[in-house]
């Protein structure tokens, strides 16, 4: 009783504390405020990226070197899960889990009414991402998911990982390659490969197909991610 | 606006809180759910539909999907019995057959006869339900009491008089 009453206190005292480190620094960052950042993005922003959605602009042009290495993240996210679950017999009982007794059947009629909507709206978020909120990841998250719902609808179904990875691959080196086109038509790297003194239009090209390919990346990694859970066999 | 923004960050550290304090895996994923709709909710009311966009899908769909599989996998239910292979009664036997079919578990026994060094076994192991007989033919079953299989198992008792079933608190012996 004593050693829990004492934990229950320090971890109070502790809260309490980083509490206090939250107020003091809010304080702080409302003295140090700059606008400098923000109004170079407002006004340029549109000049140098074509993007109308700031946000786009910069993560696919002023920093695509970042974005690169955080797609690479995902992609690593999901060999090590593939490699730690063994998923080598293929597997595809997944009545176990999308039980009769558990998933009722208006969960299931709903998902398949709801599947192609959810589908046109992550293709939609992904290739309006320059215009409208939303990107590569958001809409390959909602594509994801999308996917996934047709696990509802029919648990027998079975995909193959192994294609799966292949393709995210060859999407992520495409990606880098894209990016890299860079260095022949404008002499600098990870930027936009359309000259900059072409027409605003033309040059969201770029935007979009590094979108459409983030896209289609992130829904393919959690896609794996999903059904290596799904076939992981419990050996004890 | 800002009364809306200060009313979500309230109800946010009511499902923390919540979330800590709860002990069932189901109810803990739906609020966890909750919890990063509030936040996405948040994002997009200062002005960070992206963010917002990317909480809603990831939080409030993808996650909980794991969360929920992780749960279903588990697919043995290891029963602790304190009694030799013989004395088990055969309706006993039907009876968890008939329940680790419903869940299609595979059921396991494992059969120890000392009665001392078994004080908090079930919160230690991966054991889910330990069986226990007395003197006068009655039969305990004892089990955690936030796993929810056990109001399926405690349905199938009903109708046995000779069958108690006991829920143990996580963290809490039972003697």
């Amino acid at each position: 009783m004593v050693k829990t009453m004492i934990k229950k206190i320090s971890l109070i005292i502790i809260l309490a504390i980083f509490l206090i480190i939250f107020i003091i620094l809010q304080n702080d960052l409302l003295l140090n405020q700059s606008d400098l950042s923000r109004l170079y993005f407002l006004q340029n922003t549109l000049n140098e990226t074509s993007s109308e959605n700031i946000v786009t602009g910069i993560y696919l042009d002023y920093r695509l070197f970042d974005s690169i290495f955080e797609a690479s993240t995902l992609l690593i996210a999901v060999s090590g899960i593939i490699f730690i679950t063994r998923n080598y017999e293929y597997t595809t009982d997944t009545f176990f889990i999308f039980d009769k007794h558990k998933a009722s059947n208006i969960l299931t009629h709903l998902s398949s009414i709801l599947f192609p909507f959810l589908l046109v709206f992550g293709l939609y978020i992904i290739t309006h991402g320059h215009l409208t909120p939303g990107g590569g990841f958001q809409g390959g998250a909602i594509l994801a998911t999308a996917v996934l719902t047709t696990y509802y609808i029919n648990p027998g179904r079975a995909i193959n990982t192994k294609y799966l990875v292949l393709i995210e691959k060859i999407l992520f080196i495409a990606l880098i390659l894209i990016s890299s086109i860079s260095l022949i038509t404008r002499n600098t790297f990870f930027t936009n490969f359309i000259p900059i003194d072409k027409n605003n239009s033309h040059r969201t090209l770029f935007l979009i197909t590094l979108n459409l390919f983030i896209g289609l990346k992130v829904s393919f990694g959690l896609i794996n991610i999903f059904t290596s859970f799904l076939r992981e066999e419990s050996k004890l | 606006m800002e009364i809306l923004g200060s009313f979500l960050q309230i109800l946010l550290i009511i499902i923390v809180i919540s979330i800590v304090l709860m002990k069932n895996n189901i109810k803990v994923i739906i609020l966890l759910s909750s919890f990063s709709l509030i936040t996405a909710s948040l994002y997009f009311f200062n002005k960070a539909p992206d963010v917002a966009l990317a909480e809603v899908a990831i939080g409030s769909a993808i996650m909980p999907l794991l969360y929920i599989l992780a749960i279903s996998k588990q697919r043995e239910f290891i029963v602790l019995c304190y009694t030799n292979k013989e004395c088990l009664q055969e309706e006993i036997i039907d009876l968890l057959t008939k329940f680790s079919d419903f869940y299609k578990l595979k059921l396991k026994y494992i059969h120890k006869t000392n009665h001392n060094d078994n004080n908090d076994i079930i919160n230690n192991g991966n054991i889910d339900l330990i069986l226990k007989k007395n003197e006068k033919d009655n039969y305990f079953f004892i089990c955690r009491e936030s796993s929810t299989l056990m109001n399926k198992l405690q349905q199938l008792t009903m109708d046995l008089p000779n069958v108690n079933v006991v829920k143990v608190e996580n963290g809490e012996d039972y003697d």
